[in-house]
């Protein structure tokens, strides 16, 4: 029964949501075709922080929750290919509070998990990696990665 | 009026002698176990200043108690010169003030008609504003509150500097509460976009439509030019 814990705990997620969230994000759970509500998969946006080379994006981002949420934590992806030293090829983002064996707890919130993920995108870690272009560019080439990070944020314009 | 009674009482001693009967008849119900003989002469030097008193107000008021009143009164009270006399001015004041009284009530009846109807006239120029369907209804309504029946929420409206709580209708257009929030923050309405769940809010759509609850949140973002 632990999808059961699952969706009630999701169910409270977005109840929770729907009250109170930070400006400019999005959470919400997808609706299927035939108009019923998936819980386990939630399309969000994150807004890129103001006064970073990523403010005026608004960065897509899906959360794919497993039947054994909140014991582990929900896979987050960008679209692929998404441009940050973080996040791999495929999207999935790669920071420590999204990894089980490290500083996932039950208690972090769909809102902690967004907020800590736009706090990652202006503040890559360089210790963990997730693909070759975005990190090395950090590393080596901080005007060019700037640039890139730039263009980023004006292909993914307000989507209202 | 109470100095002169006050006056004539040592005169007359009727009030003395009579209040006995007169007071247990009258008072009988209010303190008939109490009519010492000194007790009742005391509350009647007491009353009957106030009673005098009482008659020239309520004579406005009601009539036909007072008279009744009064004969109980003239009939035993002593001094029949003041009496008579207050008797003559109270009843002179009473159709004066009974008449001004009549004036004043219909002057409160013209003025609350006119309340009425300027209410009727202001709710009809809102409802115009707001939607033909609900006029009807809600001109009867409005005499004592518009529309009760139609279900409010609380609505927050976020900008990035925090947020601003409106009560609105379930069933209103959310034009109605754009405009409310533009004029609140001084800000082209043209300038500014609300969305819920992430979606571009349709002006003419309702709380209802896009199944809002209470304390839902709109999203509002100042276009970037």
């Amino acid at each position: 029964m632990s999808g059961g814990i699952a969706r009630g705990r999701l169910a409270e997620e977005r109840k929770a949501w729907r009250k109170n969230h930070p400006h400019g994000f999005v959470a919400k759970p997808e609706t299927l075709t035939d108009g019923t509500v998936n819980l386990m998969v939630w399309h969000c946006t994150i807004p890129g922080k103001a006064g970073t080379d990523w403010e005026g994006g608004y960065f897509p981002l899906t959360l794919h929750f497993s039947e054994d949420y909140p014991s582990k934590p929900p896979k987050c992806k960008f679209p692929p290919n998404f441009f940050h030293p973080n996040v791999y090829p495929s999207g999935t983002v790669c920071l420590s509070i999204l990894n089980e064996d490290s500083g996932w707890r039950p208690a972090i919130t769909v809102k902690q998990i967004l907020v800590g993920i736009q706090d990652l995108l202006d503040q890559p870690n360089p210790a963990d990696p997730a693909q070759t272009e975005g990190y090395h560019l950090f590393i080596q080439d901080a005007a060019e990665y700037k640039k890139r990070v730039r263009l980023q944020a004006k292909q993914y314009p307000p989507i209202v | 009026m109470a100095d002169s009674t006050d006056d004539f009482e040592p005169l007359f001693d009727y009030s003395r002698v009579q209040p006995l009967n007169f007071v247990s008849l009258d008072d009988d119900d209010d303190d008939d176990d109490t009519a010492s003989p000194a007790l009742s002469s005391k509350r009647r030097r007491i009353a009957k200043p106030i009673v005098i008193e009482d008659l020239e107000e309520n004579t406005n008021v009601i009539q036909i108690m007072d008279s009744g009143k009064n004969e109980e009164l003239d009939w035993l009270s002593p001094p029949p010169k003041v009496s008579r006399n207050a008797q003559r001015t109270v009843v002179e004041d009473s159709t004066l003030k009974e008449l001004r009284l009549k004036k004043k009530e219909l002057e409160s009846v013209a003025q609350s008609a006119e309340d009425v109807v300027r209410a009727v006239e202001e709710s009809v120029k809102l409802q115009l504003g707001s939607s033909m369907q609900s006029s009807l209804e809600a001109v009867a309504d409005q005499p004592s509150k518009p529309t009760c029946e139609r279900v409010k929420i609380v609505i927050s409206i976020q900008d990035k500097d925090g947020t601003k709580q409106f009560r609105i209708y379930t069933d209103d257009k959310f034009e109605r509460l754009f405009k409310m929030y533009a004029d609140k923050v001084k800000l082209d309405i043209q300038n500014l976009v609300f969305s819920f769940d992430g979606d571009k809010i349709n002006p003419a759509s309702t709380p209802d439509g896009l199944g809002m609850e209470e304390n839902d949140i709109i999203e509002v973002r100042v276009k970037s030019s």
